[in-house]
C-alpha cells in the first residue's frame, strides 16, 4: 500500500485539496458534486480530470474551477505541478491550454469582455450571504435573539482562531485529529455563553474573510447583502433575503444536477451501443 | 378549462413559441448550440415517455403546436413571446411575423407579443411602430443577450432602451417581458443579470414588467427587486417544471415568489416547446408545498391561488375577459375540432368582484 506513505502524495490527499474547491455558483465542494471523475499521480506531478453538468456550463465558471483546481492541488508540499483536464465543454480546448499555460481568462478568451473577478466576486458575495443564512439559523436555534445578533463580533466566538483561519485553515485530516465541533458564544458583555455547532459558523466566517467583510475581530460579524451592519428592526428581512439566496443556489443546482442526469444518461446510452 | 378539485381553472400560457431550428435555417455555430441547449433542458424536466426527438423539435409546426397546447383542454389561450436571433438563424427564431400566421387564423386563442432590439436605432423604432400598427401588439418580448455582431448583449436601463420603452409607453405597448434566465451558451451570461430592470421599472411606471425564468438563477435578486417595484412580475416558464421531477424545489421557490411577490404578480408560462403544457399544466397544478415551507412561509398554494397565477393574473395584464372568453370557446374552431365543448359548457363563475 505505497498509496498511503506519508512522504509522499497521496490521491486521499489531492481529493482532499479538491474538496475545498466549490462550484461558485451552487457553493458546493466540486468533490461532493461528484465532479471529479480522475485522479492520478505521478511523482510530484497530479492530474486531475473533471466534467461539470452540461457542456454549456458557463466558461468562466468552469475556467475558476479549474484554476482553483489547480492551485489547490499544488498547494500540497509534495506536489510541484498539477494538471487539470476538463471534459466534453464547449471551451475545453481554450480552459485546459488556458489553465496548464497559466494564461488568465482574458488571454484564453480574446473575445471575452473582460475578466471574471467581477463575476466571482459577485458569485462570492451571493455564497456569503447563504451561508449567513445558515449560521444565523444555528444561531437562533441556539435561543440567540435578534439583538444579539445584530452586534455579534468574532472576538464573542471563542472557539474560532481568526488569523490561522485565515492563512491556514485546517486539511480535514488535521481537523479530524483536532475536531472543533462546536463552540461557544460570549454575549451580554460575556456575561453567559451558548455552545452550538461549530461548521456552520466557520462556513460562514470564511466567506466574510474572503470577500473582505470581515477581517478583525471586533468588525460587526453578520451584514445586509450589501455588506452593511443590521438594523435590530430589519433583521427579519435580511434574514428572508439569505434565505432567498440559498433557495436560489439550491434551485440552481437542481437544473444542474437534472442536466447532469441526462447527460451521464445519454453517455451510458452512448457506451451501451 | 382545466378542471382540477371540481373546479374550473382558465389556463393562459404565458410563454409560448413557434420556432424554426431546422439546420437549414442556421446560419451561426450559435444558432445550433442554442437548439441543442434548450434539448437538453427538455429532456432534463420531461418525463422520459414524453420527450420528442430532436427532429420533432427543431421544426414542429402551427398544426402540432396547436393540438400539443389545446387539444387536452390543459391551455385554454397562448401568450406568443417571439426570440428573433437573426443573428444565429436564417429566417429568425421565432419571430413575431412568423407567430402571427398562427394567432391570425385563432386569434381569440393567442395574444401576439412583438420585440425591439435598442441596438436597431432609429429603423427600430420604425419596425416598432409598424409591428403595433400591423398586429397591434399588446406587449414586447425583449432578450437582452441577444448577439448582434460584435455586440453580445444590451441593458435594458441604458439610454437606448430607454427611448424603446418611451414609445413602447407612447403607443400603448404595455407589457415587457424580459428573458432572464438561466445560462445558455452561446449567450453572455452577464446580459442576464436582473439588475437593469430595477430603473426601467421605477422610470416606467405605466408600463408593466414580466421578468421570464423568475430570473433564475438570479431569484434572489429578481425578488428582492419585484418586492420594490409594484410593476414587476414574474413569470415561470424554466421554473415551473421543477414541479414534475424536483417537488421539493419547487415547493421552495414558489413560495418564496408567493412571499415576495404576491398571489397577484405570478404568471404561469411552460415555454412551449421546451415543455409541454398537456403534462406540465398538470404537474404544476397538482404540485404541493411541503408542510415545512407553508409554515415557515405563510403562503398557500390553495385553488384560488392557482386560478390567478395560471390565467387572471395574465387576464388582468392582457384586458381578457375569461367569463367571455370562456362563452366564446364554446364553439370555436379549436372547440369543434378538439370536440372540448364540456370544458366550456360549466356553470359560469360568480364573479362577485367585478
Amino acid at each position: 500500500m505505497t498509496a498511503d506513505r506519508s512522504d509522499g502524495p497521496t490521491r486521499a490527499a489531492v481529493r482532499d485539496r479538491l474538496d475545498r474547491v466549490t462550484d461558485p455558483e451552487l457553493d458546493r465542494s466540486i468533490v461532493d458534486l461528484e465532479y471529479i471523475d480522475a485522479i492520478e499521480i505521478d511523482g510530484e506531478r497530479a492530474s486531475v480530470a473533471f466534467t461539470l453538468p452540461t457542456a454549456w456550463c458557463s466558461p468562466a465558471f468552469a475556467w475558476m474551477m479549474a484554476v482553483d483546481a489547480r492551485d489547490a492541488v499544488e498547494s500540497l508540499p509534495s506536489i510541484e505541478t498539477a494538471w487539470i483536464t476538463l471534459c466534453e465543454h464547449m471551451h475545453d480546448d481554450e480552459i485546459n491550454r488556458g489553465v496548464n499555460e497559466r494564461l488568465s481568462f482574458g488571454a484564453a478568451f480574446p473575445d471575452a469582455d473582460g475578466d471574471i473577478e467581477a463575476v466571482r466576486a459577485e458569485l462570492d458575495e451571493k455564497a456569503r450571504v447563504a451561508r449567513q443564512y445558515d449560521a444565523v439559523e444555528t444561531l437562533l436555534d441556539a435561543g440567540l435573539g435578534a439583538g444579539v445578533l445584530v452586534e455579534l463580533r468574532p472576538r464573542d466566538l471563542d472557539g474560532i482562531d481568526l488569523a490561522r483561519a485565515v492563512d491556514d485553515q485546517p486539511t480535514a485530516t488535521e481537523a479530524e485529529a483536532d475536531p472543533v465541533d462546536g463552540l461557544s458564544i460570549y454575549v451580554r458583555d460575556r456575561s453567559f455563553a451558548v455552545t452550538v455547532p461549530a461548521e456552520p459558523i466557520e462556513r460562514y466566517l470564511e466567506k466574510a474573510r474572503e470577500t473582505g467583510l470581515v477581517s478583525e475581530p471586533d468588525e460587526i460579524l453578520f451584514r445586509t447583502p450589501e455588506g452593511d451592519p443590521i438594523d435590530a428592526e430589519s433583521f427579519d428581512l435580511v434574514h428572508r433575503r439569505g434565505r432567498l439566496a440559498r433557495v436560489n443556489m439550491s434551485s440552481q443546482g437542481g437544473i444542474c444536477d437534472g442536466l447532469r442526469e441526462s447527460r451521464d444518461g445519454r453517455r451510458e446510452e452512448a457506451a451501451d451501443d | 378549462m382545466y378542471q382540477h378539485d371540481g373546479e374550473d381553472i382558465f389556463v393562459i400560457d404565458g410563454h409560448v413559441h413557434l420556432w424554426d431550428a431546422t439546420e437549414e435555417n442556421i446560419i451561426h455555430d450559435g444558432g445550433e448550440q442554442f437548439i441543442q441547449c434548450f434539448y437538453d433542458y427538455h429532456t432534463t424536466f420531461t418525463p422520459a415517455e414524453r420527450q420528442w426527438s430532436m427532429d420533432e423539435y427543431r421544426e414542429y409546426g402551427a398544426e402540432r403546436m396547436i393540438d400539443d397546447l389545446f387539444s387536452t383542454a390543459a391551455v385554454d389561450m397562448a401568450i406568443f413571446q417571439p426570440t428573433y436571433l437573426t443573428d444565429f438563424y436564417d429566417e429568425g427564431f421565432n419571430t413575431t411575423e412568423q407567430n402571427a400566421e398562427l394567432a391570425d387564423e385563432y386569434p381569440d386563442r393567442f395574444v401576439l407579443n412583438g420585440s425591439f432590439d435598442p441596438r436597431d436605432a432609429d429603423p427600430g423604432i420604425e419596425y416598432l411602430e409598424e409591428l403595433h400598427e400591423t398586429y397591434d401588439i399588446p406587449g414586447v418580448k425583449l432578450y437582452t443577450a441577444e448577439w448582434r455582431g460584435d455586440s453580445k448583449g444590451w441593458r435594458l436601463d441604458d439610454e437606448d432602451a430607454f427611448r424603446f420603452l418611451e414609445k413602447c409607453a407612447d403607443l400603448g405597448i404595455d407589457t415587457v417581458h424580459v428573458h432572464k434566465g438561466p445560462t445558455i451558451r452561446p449567450l453572455n451570461r452577464d446580459a442576464f443579470d436582473v439588475k437593469d430592470v430595477d430603473d426601467a421599472a421605477s422610470s416606467f411606471p405605466d408600463l408593466n414588467f414580466v421578468v421570464e425564468h423568475v430570473g433564475l438563477p438570479r431569484l434572489d435578486d429578481f425578488c428582492w427587486i419585484a418586492a420594490q417595484e409594484p410593476n414587476v412580475y414574474g413569470g415561470l416558464a424554466v421554473a415551473a417544471p421543477f414541479a414534475q421531477n424536483r417537488p421539493g424545489k419547487f415547493s421552495e421557490i414558489l413560495s418564496e415568489l408567493l412571499w415576495w411577490l404576491g398571489e397577484d404578480r405570478v404568471l404561469f408560462g411552460s415555454d412551449y416547446a421546451i415543455w409541454n403544457p398537456d403534462w406540465l399544466v398538470e404537474a404544476v397544478l397538482e404540485a404541493e408545498l411541503t408542510q415545512e415551507d407553508r409554515t415557515e412561509y405563510g403562503v398557500e398554494w390553495d385553488v384560488e391561488t392557482k386560478k390567478k397565477v395560471m390565467g387572471e393574473n395574465a387576464a388582468e395584464l392582457y384586458d381578457i375577459d375569461i367569463e367571455a372568453k370562456r362563452r366564446a370557446f364554446r364553439d370555436d374552431q379549436i372547440t369543434d375540432r378538439f370536440d372540448l365543448g364540456e370544458h366550456y359548457a360549466g356553470e359560469e363563475s360568480a364573479t362577485a368582484d367585478d
